[in-house]
């Protein structure tokens, strides 16, 4: 049980112990709503702290005294989202959205607008208050938005830059296309985005506009690598075998005899089948350097059709043996722990034996960011000493 | 709807080609009865392909002509993508969706089936992975219903049950549980209720496995891994009397019957199977979609191979039997018709587009919707006949869903009702 930290144990534990007796009846259905704020918050923490696959039964009768909630005490309860198994989340948005869809318009506006506006408050439950304020008084959320450039919730980031933008095709439309002001827009826009489609959609217009932008560079792609030659992967046998390679490099970054390859693809791939030879049943190693601005905590970003396995510093971080089931920017992530200055990445990429034309491709692409997706990594080219 | 009843001894033939030297001669194990009997439907149209799960509803009699305009009962807008069936279920049209920059909410709708007024909507975050091919979606396994439940699984792996009014009964983020389980093509497959236990079928090639789970409570009844092979095919509800309940599973590389009480593993076959379409089944035969049409008899004990024909060929769509005959469409978006006897091709037209969704039966015409939105209605009761060609706006990669004279076509955007006649 997670218990809320702001509320003394008696009253969290009389709150939960109510809300279940009085809840389960016969039919485990909702017979007793919640007699204060204290108890709606302790039943709220109790419902996302939730986890394992017991007392589901419990976990729907208490989601039942969350829909039963007076209209005060939604807003506060938000808050327990903080402390959110995946589970418990969804527990409490199933009992959440009954109350809000209840309440209607009775859900109080102006709680919900502060609400969002806080961002030390969970980035999930911002964004489904503003969901419910958008909903109820659209003019009041959309004038929260302009705000939300720098936001940590992705989706709230997201409407806001999809705002500004709206903001710049009401300026520019027809023979204003392109003016000063409008680019303007468009670079404040590329600034805040993080996710993919914004950002390409971003970089597009302005290029189309008289500013080449390169979205391999605005993605921060690592794009130089040194590639190995091919070592076996005959039946699968090499993504789990330790060639000395992967022992002696996983921490250097330049081997000897290793090939340099840049990437001037847009999506930073390293196509393997290009640097070393379209084969099949086999895997290749490739190293790179990167800058860190700061030592800590980062997202190791990876997209591959291939089977991969990433080392930072020399441990490993990622393991994915799947092989042509789809690609995609930042399909796999990882966090790792980067040194401030100088890293060494490397990535072990392994090719099977499928025929198909489909199943052809034997390539990866990698960035390093923060937990929003802003890239983090420079790069010294691993072509230079 | 009626319970399908073995009448026909099983035939004995062997195949004529390599499935059957090289699939057929490689059953592990053997049925030890002859008779199929399907599971008694819950609802108008709980699941996928209907009742049991066949794509037939006899005993319905639908429209013939309808347009954006006309013939329509409702349209109501939907709130993301899906590649799901609609069911009904009482009187509430169910549906699923996904929405936002990464697909990563997913969404459960219930619809009044008088008006298309919404019942309610409930909107839960994904636990697993949400990437997925753009001509599928993380909402692309159709929900199951039990009349008194339905239970809807995700892409990313999320396995939720709610009541008829919305409320979360229990959840089971599979994900969580098996974090190597799901693939980033989609997971597609619909999970099944019979006896009280939902079915769940998570091939990938990662962690693999079957699951059947306690409608009421959520709860494991049993777990058995599967080979590590992704497919999007549906698992199949089979009665055998001493066995009772049963269920097929179907990968690229062959067949399992499980006990749907215990998972006890009653029969395997290992053989070339598709990956996509499902089985069917009817008067105690399995039809396997393989290269072709695969039709596995069962006699009592040894079961034998019965025929196969390369000519019934599915592409994505499930083929569907009834009476004497089996229908399939394939990759060129042609309508086979074949006896249930032995295979042979009765007859064959040919549609067009591409043909994501299955086809149903309703009476004795085919209901088949391509991608573009253009539904065909083929009469089988002589030469395979094209009737009816009716058309709507948008993409339409959901298995149509019928029930009272009504069809429910869902499309990217819409689901559409077509009025009864």
């Amino acid at each position: 049980m997670i218990m809320c930290t702001k509320m003394p144990v008696v009253v969290w534990l009389a709150a939960v112990t109510a809300c279940v007796a009085q809840a389960v009846g016969p039919n485990g259905a909702a017979e007793t709503p919640p007699q204060s704020v204290a108890q709606a918050m302790a039943i709220a923490t109790e419902l996302a702290g939730a986890t394992g696959l017991t007392g589901q039964a419990e976990l729907s009768a208490q989601a039942d005294c969350v829909a039963a909630m007076q209209a005060a005490w939604i807003v506060p309860s938000l808050a327990a989202f903080g402390n959110a198994t995946p589970a418990g989340a969804n527990w409490l948005r199933s009992g959440l959205e009954r109350a809000a869809d209840r309440l209607g318009d009775a859900l109080p506006a102006a709680e919900l607008t502060a609400f969002v506006a806080d961002v030390a408050q969970p980035p999930r439950a911002r964004s489904l208050a503003f969901a419910w304020l958008k909903a109820r008084a659209p003019l009041q959320a959309d004038a929260l938005l302009a705000a939300m450039l720098d936001d940590p919730s992705l989706d709230l980031r997201r409407e806001a830059v999809e705002k500004l933008l709206e903001s710049a095709a009401g300026d520019g439309a027809g023979a204003q296309a392109g003016t000063a002001a409008e680019k303007e827009i468009y670079r404040r826009g590329l600034a805040a985005a993080r996710d993919v489609d914004q950002l390409e959609q971003i970089a597009g217009w302005l290029t189309d506009h008289g500013e080449p932008t390169d979205i391999a560079v605005v993605l921060g792609f690592v794009r130089n690598w040194r590639v190995s030659a091919a070592f076996d992967n005959a039946k699968g046998v090499g993504f789990a075998r330790a060639y000395p390679a992967e022992i002696e490099h996983a921490a250097t970054p330049v081997p000897e005899g290793w090939k340099a390859v840049a990437s001037t693809d847009k999506h930073g791939t390293i196509d393997l089948n290009a640097a070393i030879a379209t084969e099949k049943g086999v895997l290749a190693y490739a190293v790179a350097a990167v800058e860190m601005p700061r030592g800590g905590l980062a997202e190791v970003r990876v997209g591959s059709p291939c089977a991969v396995a990433v080392w930072v510093n020399g441990k490993r971080v990622m393991t994915h043996e799947i092989y042509h089931a789809s690609e995609a920017i930042d399909q796999y992530v990882a966090t790792a722990d980067f040194r401030a200055g100088n890293n060494v990445v490397l990535v072990k990429c392994c090719q099977n034996e499928q025929t198909e034309a489909w199943a052809s491709d034997w390539k990866f692409q990698l960035r390093i960011c923060d937990p929003l997706g802003k890239p983090l990594a420079t790069q010294m080219p691993a072509t230079q000493k | 709807m009626a319970r399908l009843r073995d009448t026909t001894p099983l035939a004995t033939r062997r195949l004529p080609n390599a499935v059957c030297t090289a699939g057929i001669a490689v059953l592990l194990t053997v049925l030890t009865v002859a008779v199929f009997e399907a599971a008694a439907p819950a609802a108008d149209w709980p699941e996928f392909r209907g009742g049991l799960g066949l794509g037939v509803a006899p005993d319905e009699t639908i429209r013939q002509q309808w347009t954006a305009t006309e013939g329509i009962a409702w349209r109501a807008d939907l709130p993301g993508k899906s590649a799901s069936s609609p069911i009904v279920v009482g009187d509430l049209v169910v549906v699923t969706a996904s929405s936002g920059a990464k697909q990563d909410l997913l969404h459960i709708l219930a619809l009044e089936k008088a008006t298309g007024r919404m019942r309610w909507h409930r909107t839960f975050w994904a636990t697993g992975r949400t990437l997925c091919h753009p001509t599928s979606a993380v909402a692309a396994g159709t929900p199951a219903s039990d009349g008194r439940r339905i239970v809807a699984m995700f892409s990313s792996c999320d396995l939720l049950a709610v009541d008829l009014d919305g409320r979360l009964l229990w959840q089971r983020n599979l994900a969580v549980e098996h974090p190597r389980s799901g693939n980033d093509v989609g997971m597609g497959s619909s999970p099944r209720i019979i006896d009280d236990t939902v079915i769940v079928q998570i091939d990938c090639q990662g962690d693999a496995f079957a699951l059947g789970v306690d409608v009421a409570t959520g709860a494991d009844r049993w777990s058995e891994p599967r080979e590590k092979v992704a497919s999007w095919s549906s698992p199949l509800a089979i009665r055998l009397p001493d066995r009772g309940a049963c269920v097929l599973f179907q990968n690229p590389n062959g067949l399992e019957l499980r006990q749907v009480a215990d998972g006890k593993l009653v029969w395997s076959w290992r053989g070339e199977c598709a990956g996509i379409p499902m089985a069917t089944a009817l008067a105690a035969t399995l039809y396997v979609p393989a290269d072709g049409i695969a039709a596995l008899a069962a006699a009592g004990v040894p079961i034998s191979p019965a025929w196969r024909s390369a000519k019934l060929s599915c592409g994505i769509a499930s083929p569907i039997a009834w009476d004497d005959s089996i229908a399939c469409i394939n990759r060129a978006g042609v309508l086979v018709v074949g006896s249930i006897a032995d295979g042979a091709i009765r007859g064959q037209v040919r549609l067009a587009g591409s043909f994501w969704a299955s086809p149903i039966l309703v009476g004795k015409t085919i209901v088949a919707c391509n991608k573009e939105g253009k539904t065909f209605l083929v009469a089988v009761d002589g030469e395979p006949k094209i009737v009816a060609e009716n058309e709507l706006p948008g993409t339409f990669t959901a298995t149509p869903a019928v029930a009272d004279g009504s069809v429910y076509l869902r499309s990217d955007t819409a689901l559409w009702k077509v009025a009864a006649p």
